[in-house]
């Protein structure tokens, strides 16, 4: 049985590899920074990582290139962490921060685009295969409309919660809805909004008449 | 040209000359890990489709980072190879997608921190490279695939599907399985 609402070892594994579009590598790094024992799992990946880096074979490099870096240690020695002046414009503390590095604004102050009833989105950004990386905020009580997939959908809930049958979601979980997945209903539990970071990997069928109306002009 | 270094690393671990460096700025020791990881470095880079000379100059980086940075290298939680891994891939996305790869910070402490799974123990930092080797060895060919198409090659978990002609939920079920298989055979030698 998986684990209710933690992702599977191989999305560490490839995180580790690098081999992760930015849109899953920042979802993926969202939903560890609030497990410290995923974060242990990741150095163990990248630690085999390391070992495969020793394993490489060696390329040849240029006579002169040890000597020169070298010469160039003194004059890096003068740098330190002087250049480590990010600009921490998101100050919301309840959120891992290479989102907040990531969104440069608070969740609060986000252009937010009214999707349906009840809800609203901010698109983020679009990855290689085209899954879409965005943002939902949908208030306390809202029944998101009935709906398959075509890909896997995946939602870190960040503030707030919701439930999908007997499974309830809070923030540091993720839910994972394949492709299989059918007639898909997350309820937002009653009380403060939810607001999730979501990857949808391919566009979702909504079921209802007035869904299909609504889908072109949420963009999903 | 004469070699600056000649300490032998078969008697230093890397670790201890990492330690050199941080506390003492020893040169020599840092001219060993340079001839030692750089080629390995460029020779990473390089799979991963930078050209020579790319690779060589942020081989080159990678390694003055080290030696910026060497104070903040904890061996008690990290070897060396991992963490200079992790500054070489981190540099390579940057450069080839532009934007930075995002990172994981253990000091995050959200108030929500969830510990719904108990892992099994954690890797020990001593294993060495040739463990690594061996413990790939043992692997199936097909779940050793699935690892190497993720390191070497930067495949999603669709793209290895893709390639392999096999289902989505095989690759990921071999990646799974081959990285526990890995944790554990490392883990229990270390």
């Amino acid at each position: 049985m998986k684990p209710h609402g933690l992702i599977g070892d191989e999305w560490l594994v490839s995180y580790a590899a690098g081999a992760l579009s930015n849109v899953h590598a920042l979802t993926i790094a969202s939903h560890v920074s609030y497990q410290p024992e995923m974060q242990e799992k990741i150095r163990a990946a990248e630690a085999i990582g390391g070992d495969i880096l020793c394993q490489e074979e060696t390329a040849a490099i240029s006579e002169t290139l040890l000597a020169e870096t070298l010469a160039k240690l003194d004059h890096h020695e003068t740098e330190q962490e002087a250049a480590i002046n990010k600009e921490a414009s998101n100050t919301d503390t309840d959120i891992p921060s290479c989102l907040r590095d990531y969104l440069g604004a608070n969740l609060d102050d986000l252009n937010w685009k009214l999707m349906g009833p009840g809800m609203h989105q901010v698109k983020l950004a679009t990855g290689p295969e085209g899954e879409k990386l965005w943002l939902l905020r949908a208030r306390g009580g809202t029944i998101i409309p009935e709906h398959d997939h075509r890909g896997t959908e995946m939602t870190l809930v960040l503030r707030g919660s919701y439930h999908v049958g007997s499974d309830h979601y809070t923030p540091g979980l993720i839910e994972i809805a394949d492709a299989d997945v059918l007639n898909h209903q997350p309820m937002i539990d009653e009380g403060e909004d939810c607001i999730c970071l979501v990857v949808t990997e391919a566009p979702i069928k909504l079921k209802s008449f007035i869904g299909r109306m609504v889908q072109p002009f949420i963009g999903l | 040209m004469a070699h600056i270094s000649s300490i032998a690393t078969d008697t230093v671990t890397f670790e201890e000359l990492a330690a050199l460096v941080a506390k003492k700025r020893d040169k020599e020791a840092f001219a060993t890990l340079f001839e030692h990881f750089a080629p390995r470095i460029k020779s990473y880079l390089m799979k991963h489709g930078l050209e020579n000379g790319h690779a060589e100059e942020i081989a080159q980086e990678v390694l003055i980072t080290f030696w910026r940075k060497a104070t903040l290298f904890d061996p008690q939680k990290a070897k060396l190879s991992t963490w200079l891994f992790r500054v070489a891939r981190n540099r390579m996305i940057d450069l080839k997608r532009k934007r930075k790869y995002p990172e994981v910070n253990a000091d995050d402490h959200l108030a929500q921190m969830v510990s719904a799974e108990r892992t099994d123990r954690p890797i020990e930092v001593k294993q060495d490279a040739k463990l690594v080797a061996s413990a790939l060895g043992i692997l199936p060919k097909n779940q050793r695939k699935a690892i190497e198409l993720s390191f070497f090659d930067e495949l999603s978990h669709s793209q290895i599907a893709e390639k392999l002609s096999i289902p989505l939920g095989t690759v990921k079920s071999r990646i799974r399985i081959a990285f526990n298989v890995l944790r554990k055979e490392l883990g229990d030698q270390g």
